[in-house]
């Protein structure tokens, strides 16, 4: 059996479907986390549970409205279950009463009750049910009350057969009953009520009897009917409302923190040093003590290993290997971990506690005047995380230009996987203010993206901006349980990319290094394979770094396959120049850099291409490869340009001072 | 300052004070796709909206409706014809 969750944005669906499943997919408390539907089975049953993006209607707006909709039609789940939050049940019951409509079986899953214990508001749950004519469970996702119940009635499918209610006026009611003799398709009164609407999608359905049923109702009313429609719709849910619930709908408490949030003058300060202070954390105070100690630590298994790997008689290629490619490939990413745990903890902080949807609030007007809306602002802090997820979050927003922007400038984001390069070269030549530097990367992409907003707005992306409709959802303390399962995981992630992708670059790193082109190992790094292509390319990067440098150009090009293979790519090749535990920037080959091209190198590797896995969410989101290369070709043009002024303009400053 | 809309004014939402309220009459035919959301989130005849918060630059605006919040643009509100109440 299939069975579908529907639901508003930001319902708790997600929430119910972990709960369901036991699964543990993504929240948040903004209107949009579910993009894409997933799939789990509802524990201790054969029934698959299909977690849909969140509508507010069966008319779709965006792309990953869309997805909603043509499974509910297309694909005939044999039950829905139809979450509601109770605390904006009008708006929600207005997506119930659609669904009512259907043929399929719904049973109504009222949550977030323990909210409304506290708010005063009292929900007669039977009384609802009567009059709907729906079986309705009232349960708490979070807190996880209701589930049970939940569970047998969806095992059992005991619920109330929908009945069809006439929920319009009389003079609508007799022209769906008309309609709805004169078509073959499934959904009878659904497809007729869509059919009067003039619906988009349907209008091939359209027959002599909708044309004539319409007239006739357009007259009587004088206004089209898709509003007579919502009208009565919302007039039918204010009665049952009015007979069944008691509202006394006002969250004081976020309206005392929004009176500071989003102060006239106090929300750009507040929101500024927000993000400040993460990367303060994150690679200031923190990293800088986390990163000396891991690093050291991977620097004495290093060497220590290697003394006893040659004392015990191993041969001197495997002991490099070991020493110089894995352990110092490997552990140059692994030293980030605790920097990645903080930002990761920052992050799903300000996804869950309802803080990002007041940054795209408040942005908003700022972002329009560079072409791009408020709602990109949700892409670019989901980003900060990773951009792959950030890139797919661009679907909540409607215009596809818009979008489209939003997809090219995400990756511009400094994403966890970036951490590493920026706090490796931050805390080398900035040790006093490894964090001041790190977040003014941050601001330094922000604008960066503006700027770039404006150019592909004038030049590729023209037309009309966009429309901002979007509920504000109440604040809301995290839970700690999701919170320490969503850092654990995306740490995971990273620890595991470091045994797989980063081990297996830095073993061919390694190889690349060690041997000439006539496959002798033991050559002088300089004359390695590696040496040979990197210096092909380093006039590239000269301008950036002062100096023709094949290590570090060899080293950019790693950024492709993973951000963080730039760090490991550096420690491989110091450490098999100079031998295992060695420090990397007292290394001959990389003492060239300086606070300037250290700030230029960051600024190239924060612009350029992504890694594979964000060109692969680009090309997705796209759809096509010719506009992912236009894009790829777009971005590494641009960081090429930034880092050649960057640091132009330092090595200039510096000649005055 | 602008000056506070009288009471009973009729006049389009865009034109109300924080903390005013007003009764939509209508809604403008214009922009069908916004109109169908502006109707989907609730704005119907006969609705009551209050303004709430506005953001920092002066746009967009949060308003009260149906028991819930919404962030709408001036320019989308423009849309939106209301009797005002309070």
């Amino acid at each position: 059996m299939k069975v579908a969750l529907v639901g508003n944005q930001n319902s708790g669906k997600t929430t119910l479907f972990n709960q369901l499943t036991g699964l543990n997919q993504k929240i948040g408390n903004w209107p949009g986390v579910t993009i894409e539907r997933k799939t789990g089975i509802i524990k201790g049953t054969e029934d698959e549970l299909i977690d849909l993006p969140g509508i507010y209607s069966l008319s779709p707006y965006s792309s990953e409205e869309e997805i909603s909709r043509n499974f509910v039609l297309n694909e005939t789940p044999d039950m829905i279950v139809n979450i509601i939050d109770a605390t904006s049940i009008e708006r929600s019951l207005y997506l119930t009463t659609q669904l009512l409509e259907l043929d399929t079986k719904v049973v109504i899953a009222l949550n977030m009750l323990d909210i409304l214990e506290k708010k005063g508001i009292f929900i007669d749950v039977e009384k609802l049910s009567e009059k709907l004519g729906v079986t309705v469970i009232s349960i708490s996702a979070l807190k996880k009350t209701g589930i049970e119940d939940l569970l047998t009635v969806i095992k059992d499918k005991n619920v109330i057969q929908n009945r069809h209610n006439k929920i319009f006026e009389p003079r609508v009611e007799k022209e769906i009953d008309n309609i709805s003799k004169t078509i073959s398709l499934g959904h009878k009164r659904f497809t007729s009520v869509k059919l009067l609407e003039g619906d988009a999608l349907l209008v091939k359905q359209t027959n002599e009897q909708v044309k004539s049923s319409i007239i006739i109702l357009e007259d009587h009313y004088n206004m089209d009917l898709e509003q007579v429609i919502a009208n009565q719709r919302y007039n039918y849910i204010t009665d049952i409302k009015s007979s069944g619930t008691v509202i006394m709908n006002i969250d004081i408490i976020t309206d005392k923190l929004d009176k500071v949030f989003l102060n006239k003058w106090a929300a750009l300060p507040i929101f500024a040093v927000i993000m400040t202070l993460i990367y303060m954390l994150a690679v200031g105070v923190i990293g800088g003590a986390t990163v000396e100690l891991v690093a050291g630590l991977f620097d004495s298994i290093a060497g220590g290993l290697s003394d006893t790997l040659t004392n015990a008689g191993a041969s001197q290629w495997a002991v490099s290997l070991l020493c110089d490619g894995i352990i110092g490939g490997v552990g140059a990413v692994l030293g980030f971990v605790p920097q990645l745990i903080i930002l990761f903890i920052c992050i799903v902080i300000l996804e869950t506690t309802g803080y990002m949807s007041r940054i795209a609030f408040m942005l908003d007007m700022l972002f329009r005047k560079f072409g791009l809306s408020g709602k990109a602002l949700i892409p670019f802090i989901v980003g900060s995380g990773c951009s792959v997820p950030g890139i797919m979050t661009t679907r909540t927003i409607e215009n596809q230009n818009e979008r489209k922007m939003s997809i090219v400038l995400t990756p511009f984001i400094p994403c966890s996987a970036k951490l590493p390069i920026i706090a490796l070269f931050a805390g080398a030549f900035f040790p006093n203010s490894a964090g001041l530097v790190s977040a003014s990367l941050y601001f330094f992409a922000i604008a960066v993206i503006l700027f770039s907003a404006v150019l592909l707005k004038k030049f590729i992306f023209k037309g009309k901006s966009s429309t901002f409709i979007s509920e504000l959802p109440e604040y809301k303390i995290p839970g700690i349980k999701y919170v320490l399962k969503d850092v654990y995981e995306k740490t995971m992630e990273f620890i595991k990319r470091a045994g797989s992708i980063i081990l297996l670059t830095s073993i061919f790193i390694w190889l690349l290094l060690s041997f000439n082109w006539r496959f002798e190992y033991g050559v002088d790094v300089n004359e390695s394979i590696l040496a040979s292509i990197g210096n092909a390319i380093s006039w590239i990067f000269y301008p950036m770094l002062g100096e023709l440098s094949w290590a570090a150009s060899v080293s950019a090009i790693q950024g492709l396959v993973a951000k963080e293979g730039v760090v490991s790519s550096m420690e491989v090749i110091a450490g098999v120049a100079e031998g295992a535990g060695s420090v990397l920037f007292n290394s001959q080959i990389f003492s060239f850099f300086s606070g300037t091209s250290a700030y230029a190198f960051m600024v190239f590797n924060l612009f350029s291409a992504p890694c594979f896995g964000a060109i692969a969410a680009m090309r997705r989101e796209l759809g096509s490869n010719k506009k992912m290369f236009k894009a790829i070709g777009f971005q590494t043009l641009l960081a090429l340009l930034l880092s050649y002024l960057v640091f132009g303009i330092g090595s200039l400053i510096g000649v005055i001072f | 300052m602008k000056e506070r809309v009288q009471l009973g004014t009729k006049c389009n939402l865009s034109e109300l004070q924080i903390g005013q309220r007003g009764k939509v009459i209508s809604l403008e035919n214009e922009n069908k796709e916004l109109r169908r959301r502006l109707l989907d989130m609730g704005i119907t005849q006969g609705v009551v909206v209050e303004i709430k918060k506005i953001a920092p630059f002066g746009d967009p605006i949060d308003v009260l409706v149906r028991g819930y919040e919404l962030c709408i643009r001036k320019a989308e509100m423009k849309y939106i014809n209301v009797e005002v109440t309070r």
